[in-house]
């Protein structure tokens, strides 16, 4: 942490308001990291903009002085995506929270990036509509971030991630400028630089207004959740409910770890002495859901569920979400911090995968809870650890290594939405050849050529001349 | 080492210091992040400073006593928290330690809370100040600073009905709350009356719980209240309150007080809905409340005591209710929150008030008499949910 200069510090306070640019000491802690135990570096200054033209200032303020720019929304990342490295200007986009207008005809939404997605979706409610991608982190997590790490959620199963749900983006790039990528047009003419600029973690540029997509409410909804004596006949349910040709909105599992830690917060009923569940859901016209509902129920029953329980209520479905969506922040029943995975697998490969995450964690003395988006193969795993145990954090880093490269040996990807941030820079190469590199690199430098947005995230620096940087010594907390 | 010098900066319980992952799944129902937008004002950056001053990053500040004072304590975030983590006790701690330091709390603030406990001065004191507000020497300007109701009464109505045969239940009837809102102690006392029971007030009532000297850092004084609230209520039958927040003070009385007594008294607490809930089908009800009422919980009621849902019982079996569409979050009037932090507590308040007016209903209902002053305060027509129970029964 450096003091930053008294010059910048008055730049940035005359062209925003003295209260909304911080650099007080517990004001840079409060903004030295997200959500996950990747990279701590308090920043040197902190800026909370109202309005497009005042994110502008602050990128030309922080060009002029030379120094990079970090976005932030609410700060509940899970890759290290907003931790402030190289001394950087932070600019949150929290005070940027309107739903500018929302055109009921076309179902799109015009908002601010600091929006939070559930009140997008409570604010439309009147309307019948909803936004459908649905992280877990709804209730805090912005549009804006979501824009950044392409943001999932169980219901991207049959929706798609936060990319097909974004018509369009206002963007202030790293010169200051402003422009508009892709349109409210369903197919807009041209290179898809939206495509490009959704999931690119801030390194592009930052999304200061977003055209979203909004989903009419299903008119039936229907949510199961069966209850397995093993993790391999959950996974063989997922695999049947798919092969029997229905697509859920959701298909999502937890294993026992995992229930144990959910059910002591949420009371949602979940069966304590069961080795997994599957949490299911269907939506559409009623008769369409009846029979998937049917179907699902049967395909869990032939694959070895001991029971299947269907919702009887709005309130009992919601109970199930709720458990289900505060996985991650209940692992404090267990021990205080975690590390979070986010690999993607061939769905074939979901129970082989799983077997070997666990026994990599295990062989290590350590304890991994599993809750994942079954239905696309996409696993979290979430080590669970003591940091003030000695020795267990380089077992932690370990572990989570070996989950990345057996994920990569079985064919999976990276990450699934939580996007690579600083946390799986380095394993770039595992996926990518140093020529793809090179071009993701290019295509970054034509946003931002003087690479100063987000540095240090997404790629590893210099991989085209095939040098690989590590996660700064510390930065691990 | 001594124990002494063990001792870390703010005294906190690293394990519960240690339970906070981050996520920030608390941010949006923390009051004071959704009126700031800031970390420094949710409860997930509270901790995060408490933890930098506790490793010694950090040494206390003007900056780390401002956020610390932010706080409502409203402990919406010990609801919304999936790992459970005890932040309302974190917090009161810290501000013991800062109370201590004499770095919260002004003197005169200090010197307010003190009559608390005198309960006699405080009717005499506070009816003087209903005179003196009649005679408009109370200037306007500073009578919402000072957290004064619009009309303080001078004469109170005598409290009851109260029975001479022994004590089903007692009311409990606290210190300000008695001054200023004894209607709703007598609303009360009718009500459990007409469920057959035999209803008591503690000899030389007041008796104030403390909650606000929590609040304000003053642990040695709040134990002391303690020690003499246990001590006006003999047996052992339950303590009705209806105040939410003196409610949640006297359920805490076991783990303020570390003795089994303590505990023993706590588990006799009961909010006045919790009491009733079960012993409606006692009272005859042969109409309804005349308009739809809107049931704003109380912070305490809701996130402390986790007591909110027996008024649904109550209320919807004799009027027409709407929920609030804002998850019970805070309405700024926290204590003597509103006094502290004007600002603040009014910015929250007009969400709140947004909220209550979404519903359409003309009446709120709200089981605290601090949040019912705080709202009436904003124009709102507020009762507290007994009130419109004796209404129906007894008319009004």
């Amino acid at each position: 942490m450096s003091p930053s200069s008294p010059e910048l510090l008055a730049e940035l306070r005359a062209a925003l308001a003295p209260i909304r640019v911080l650099d007080s000491p517990f004001e840079k802690v409060l903004y030295a990291r997200d959500a996950s135990a990747v990279g701590y570096a308090p920043p040197g200054v902190v800026c909370l903009p109202l309005t497009t033209a005042e994110v502008q200032a602050c990128v030309r303020i922080a060009a002029a002085h030379g120094r990079p720019v970090t976005p932030r929304g609410s700060g509940t990342g899970l890759a290290g995506g907003a931790v402030p490295l190289n001394d950087p200007v932070v600019i949150v986009t929290t005070k940027m929270n309107r739903l500018v207008e929302v055109d009921e005809d076309s179902r799109t939404a015009w908002v601010e990036p600091g929006l939070l997605n559930l009140d997008l979706s409570r604010q439309v409610a009147h309307l019948g509509l909803h936004y459908a991608p649905d992280p877990s982190s709804q209730q805090t997590c912005s549009i804006g971030g979501n824009v950044a790490s392409n943001s999932g959620g169980p219901h991207c199963l049959l929706h798609g991630c936060t990319s097909a749900h974004v018509l369009a983006i206002e963007v202030v790039l790293a010169d200051g400028s402003v422009c508009v990528l892709g349109g409210p047009e369903p197919d807009a003419p041209g290179y898809d630089l939206r495509g490009a600029f959704v999931g690119s973690e801030g390194t592009m540029g930052i999304a200061t207004k977003i055209l979203v997509r909004l989903m009419p409410n299903p008119p039936t909804i229907r949510t199961l959740l069966a209850d397995f004596a093993s993790i391999r006949d959950a996974s063989a349910a997922v695999s049947a409910i798919i092969g029997a040709g229905i697509l859920p909105a959701a298909l999502e599992m937890m294993d026992a770890n995992c229930i144990a830690a959910v059910e002591n917060f949420a009371h949602a009923g979940l069966p304590l002495d069961a080795a997994a569940v599957l949490l299911v859901e269907v939506e559409g016209l009623a008769a369409g859901t009846e029979i998937a509902a049917s179907e699902i129920v049967a395909q869990c029953r032939a694959s070895g569920a001991r029971a299947v329980r269907v919702a009887a209520t709005v309130e009992e479905r919601m109970l199930l979400w709720k458990a289900r969506k505060s996985a991650f922040g209940a692992i404090a029943n267990i021990k205080p911090n975690y590390y979070l995975h986010d690999c993607v697998v061939p769905r074939t490969k979901l129970v082989e995968v799983m077997e070997k995450v666990v026994d990599i964690v295990e062989s290590r003395g350590l304890i991994v809870l599993n809750v994942f988006h079954a239905g696309d193969g996409n696993l979290h795993p979430l080590i669970v650890f003591d940091r003030r145990e000695p020795g267990v954090e380089e077992k932690v880093q370990q572990a989570g290594k070996a989950i990345i490269e057996a994920c990569v040996a079985a064919g999976g990807v990276l990450s699934g939405e939580h996007g690579i941030g600083l946390e799986k820079r380095d394993y770039m190469a595992l996926v990518f050849s140093a020529v793809d590199l090179e071009h993701q690199q290019r295509l970054r430098d034509v946003f931002d050529p003087a690479r100063r947005m987000n540095p240090e995230k997404v790629l590893p620096t210099g991989s085209w001349c095939g040098e690989l940087h590590h996660v700064p010594e510390g930065a691990w907390i | 080492m001594s124990e002494t010098l063990m001792r870390t900066v703010l005294g906190l319980d690293p394990d519960k210091l240690v339970a906070c992952v981050s996520c920030g799944l608390c941010l949006p129902h923390c009051p004071t992040y959704r009126a700031t937008e800031e970390e420094s004002a949710s409860p997930r950056g509270r901790i995060a400073l408490m933890r930098a001053v506790e490793a010694g990053e950090l040494a206390i500040d003007e900056d780390f006593v401002r956020f610390m004072e932010r706080c409502v304590m409203c402990r919406g975030c010990e609801t919304a928290c999936p790992s459970a983590v005890q932040f309302g006790a974190l917090m009161e701690q810290t501000r013991v330690t800062l109370g201590s330091q004499r770095r919260i709390g002004s003197r005169w603030m200090r010197l307010a809370l003190k009559p608390l406990g005198h309960h006699r001065l405080l009717l005499v004191g506070s009816s003087a100040l209903g005179v003196l507000q009649r005679l408009r020497m109370i200037p306007m300007s500073v009578q919402p600073r000072l957290g004064l109701p619009a009309r303080i009464p001078i004469r109170r109505a005598p409290l009851g009905p109260l029975s001479d045969r022994p004590t089903d239940a007692w009311l409990y009837t606290g210190c300000v709350m008695d001054a200023w809102q004894r209607d709703v102690h007598n609303a009360a006392l009718r009500v459990m009356a007409a469920t057959g029971a035999n209803v008591n007030v503690p000899d030389g009532q007041g008796a104030c719980c403390g909650a606000l000297h929590v609040h304000m850092g003053m642990g040695g004084d709040a134990r002391r209240l303690a020690v003499r609230t246990m001590a006006a209520f003999p047996g052992d039958a339950p303590i009705v309150v209806d105040s939410a927040g003196c409610g949640a003070q006297l359920k805490d009385y076991g783990h303020l007080l570390g003795t089994e007594a303590a505990r023993v008294f706590s588990a006799r607490v009961r909010d006045v809905g919790e009491w009733l809930a079960p012993r409606m089908n006692t009272l005859r009800i042969s109409k309804r409340f005349g308009s739809v009422v809107a049931i704003q919980d109380p912070c305490h009621l809701r996130h402390v005591q986790r007591a909110h849902l027996p008024w649904r019982i109550v209320l919807s079996a004799v009027a027409d209710t709407a929920e609030l569409d804002d998850d019970g979050r805070c309405c700024g009037a926290g204590g003597s929150y509103s006094i502290t932090q004007p600002e603040l507590a009014g910015s929250i308040r007009d969400t709140k008030v947004e909220a209550i007016r979404r519903t359409g209903a003309p009446i709120v209902a709200s089981a605290n008499p601090g949040c019912s002053m705080w709202l009436s305060g904003a124009g709102l027509d507020v009762r507290h949910p007994i009130q419109i129970v004796d209404e129906v029964l007894h008319g009004p």
